[in-house]
């Protein structure tokens, strides 16, 4: 049946080093067609690098990168646990817009209602996000779970549903009123915002996705949902012969998985952004796939993961600032990065024979 | 009242031409038993070129350069899901971030002069600025286009509407009344079987996906230069992913996929009818929605029927296939 005469052997083991080798080539690969693109077009390569580069070796631009990242890992911490169980969760986007608009609300409702002292303003959004973007993905997980509704597509279109809801609170009841008619909220208050430590948020940021991959890596270490989600990623067979309430299991981890990608969109608003707008998320939720993919769902390889992909948004800011290379350029690149990863998982899990013949069978 | 009517099924057929191409060719794809979740990719890719080709070569050559792309970039799903045995989901999510990003990243205006130049040298100044392109001519079929609520309705469109019709209609027959057919839905089935009995399964599967992405980019120069020959980033809006639900509530069946259409065609101009009647003046947003909405209600809906009465997935649809390793 093959085009071609080469066979594939799969591979029995992989050693780590194999693998975390097969990654960065897939970078590097990711680096050179985007290279070719840019001579092609007459766009300057060697700069447009330089200028990735320096984002990682100057600690403002790193700085800024490790803040970006946050939204991204933790939406992808979430994924993570959705894709252990094959739950094709393609809302993070849409998540991390419901958490951004419940935080809102919850800081309008203390400004204009006195809701809530102060002090609990901040843990309260965190508890908001976390059930909104949660709840954003209970619908497909109850289809899903009851009806065999294809995930993909619904959490797809949850997103365009989520990013519509947040436009038309912002150009309407919620607009600042003293925002000379801009689609922003009011600007959130200090005590609503990620702590300034040295006179960034990233620390604060940082430590929370550090917090979220603990909880997530214990998760399957040691806790039983964990097991659960695990086995009926591995098989539904299986999970049904050892009496796994799989419903259950699903509904509860895509809650999960919504819930962080919904505290990822308060990052966004408290540890970056400031106020609630219209275009708050250049598509962190998306990238988020790719990084949990680069990082084969091991929740302490995302965090780095996470700072590199919000490392190549910063760089994107500056690439069109400076050289005039759009935005869009960072999407593409990303997903170039992804294709050569998926790329490699293949060379991880088969080894190429040339020539046909052979064993068979 | 008759021409409010006549104005609103012919819209639905005007928009729902993006859906019925996309999900013909997915239905292909998908009988084969393989899932092109990068239909929204190369769907923008599709509406992206287009733009850029009708600039730099006219209509004709930018439909079939269009074309040739859509089938190039669904056999980078080929040759990882069906030669390297890779997850179609992941592979094909890949896909349509590339064709969003890459679109994006052409069509940009810092960006678009230098490609128009390289498409074609000898493009004046101003065309390397301008955002929109010559909409694909209206062809009334003589006689019929006369007819009061047909005519209008059915027989006066460009000719990628007809083309869609047509298609759907010739790809039915094929798929149900052949050889030919009966091999593409055996590989979809039971791909061992079909295997067995002398179906070269992967040539199969490497075929009906390129049918799949030449009429997915087909869809969107459609939607471009046949429907809104204005160039907006992004401007496929999840139509893509729509398409992919078509699919399924078509039950993989190209007639049905008409009605499909013209369902999410007709939810679409609705949508522009009740922002025209001020409906949603305040608030479009809500309005916006439909589609989204729409296309939740139905597979669920569907749901509901197929529990019942177990209507047909391709049953390997998605599963890679190997002689060793069945």
């Amino acid at each position: 049946m093959a085009l071609l005469p080469i066979r594939f052997e799969r591979r029995l083991t992989y050693t780590r080093t194999a693998a975390i080798l097969t990654t960065i080539l897939a970078i590097l690969l990711a680096f050179g067609a985007v290279a070719i693109l840019f001579i092609i077009l007459g766009l300057d390569v060697a700069a447009a690098f330089q200028t990735i580069l320096n984002v990682f070796i100057t600690p403002r631009l790193f700085f800024q990168a490790v803040v970006r990242g946050v939204p991204i890992t933790l939406a992808a911490l979430g994924l993570a646990i959705a894709f252990r169980m094959n739950f094709w969760n393609i809302g993070a986007e849409g998540q991390i817009y419901m958490g951004a608009f419940a935080s809102t609300g919850i800081v309008l409702a203390h400004i204009y209602y006195g809701f809530l002292p102060e002090v609990l303003v901040l843990p309260t959004m965190f508890l908001t996000a976390f059930l909104a973007g949660g709840a954003w993905c209970l619908l497909p997980a109850v289809l899903k779970a009851k009806l065999n509704v294809n995930e993909i597509l619904t959490t797809l279109m949850m997103n365009f549903i989520a990013i519509l809801w947040v436009a038309y609170l912002i150009y309407g009841p919620w607009r600042d009123p003293e925002g000379f008619g801009f689609p922003l909220s009011i600007p959130f208050p200090d005590y609503a915002k990620f702590l300034f430590i040295a006179g960034n948020q990233a620390y604060t940021g940082f430590t929370i996705t550090l917090i979220v991959a603990a909880l997530i890596y214990l998760l399957f270490r040691y806790g039983k949902l964990g097991f659960e989600l695990t086995v009926i990623g591995q098989s539904l067979d299986a999970a049904r012969y050892a009496g796994i309430n799989i419903a259950k299991a699903i509904v509860l981890g895509a809650f999960l998985s919504g819930g962080l990608a919904g505290i990822g969109g308060l990052s966004i608003l408290s540890g970056i952004i400031g106020r609630l707008r219209p275009d708050l998320s250049p598509g962190y939720g998306y990238t988020a796939i790719i990084v949990s993919f680069l990082a084969a769902l091991n929740p302490w390889l995302i965090v780095p993961a996470g700072i590199f992909f919000g490392g190549l948004f910063t760089a994107g800011e500056a690439l069109q600032a400076t050289l005039k290379i759009p935005g869009a350029a960072v999407e593409m690149f990303q997903s170039i990065i992804f294709i050569f990863i998926i790329f490699g998982e293949f060379l991880k899990r088969y080894r190429i024979v040339v020539g046909g013949g052979g064993s068979g069978g | 009242m008759v021409e409010w009517l006549e104005s609103v099924l012919a819209g639905a057929v005007q928009m729902g031409t993006v859906y019925l191409l996309a999900s013909l060719g997915e239905i292909y794809a998908e009988r084969s038993g393989i899932l092109n979740l990068g239909l929204e990719g190369i769907m923008i890719m599709g509406a992206a070129l287009s733009f850029l080709f009708t600039i730099a070569y006219g209509h004709l050559t930018a439909l079939i350069l269009v074309v040739i792309v859509g089938m190039l970039l669904s056999l980078i799903l080929a040759v990882m899901a069906v030669s390297l045995r890779l997850n179609q989901v992941v592979v094909g999510l890949a896909l349509t971030l590339f064709g969003i990003g890459m679109s994006g990243f052409l069509t940009h205006p810092t960006i678009r002069g230098s490609v128009l130049l390289h498409l074609n040298p000898d493009l004046p100044e101003t065309a390397l600025i301008i955002q929109e392109a010559p909409k694909l001519p209206e062809i009334p079929i003589p006689g019929l286009a006369d007819i009061p609520l047909i005519g209008p309705v059915l027989f006066k469109h460009n000719i990628l509407v007809y083309l869609a019709l047509i298609l759907s209609f010739v790809m039915w027959f094929i798929l149900f009344k052949t050889r030919i057919g009966l091999s593409l839905r055996s590989v979809g089935e039971n791909p061992a079987m079909a295997d067995a009995l002398g179906v070269n399964v992967a040539l199969v599967r490497y075929l009906a996906t390129l049918v799949g992405g030449a009429l997915g980019a087909l869809a969107g120069a459609y939607l471009f230069i046949g429907f809104q020959p204005f160039w907006v980033e992004g401007m496929t809006a999840g139509r893509g992913f729509i398409s992919l639900a078509l699919v399924i509530l078509a039950t993989w069946n190209p007639l049905r996929a008409i009605l499909g259409s013209l369902l999410f065609g007709g939810v679409e101009v609705i949508q522009f009818r009740l922002q025209l009647i001020g409906l949603g003046a305040q608030a479009p947003q809500f309005v916006l929605m439909l589609p989204y909405i729409v296309t939740i209600v139905a597979l669920s809906l569907l749901s509901f029927e197929s529990v019942k009465k177990r209507i047909g997935v391709p049953a390997a649809l998605g599963i890679p296939y190997s002689r060793e390793e069945v």
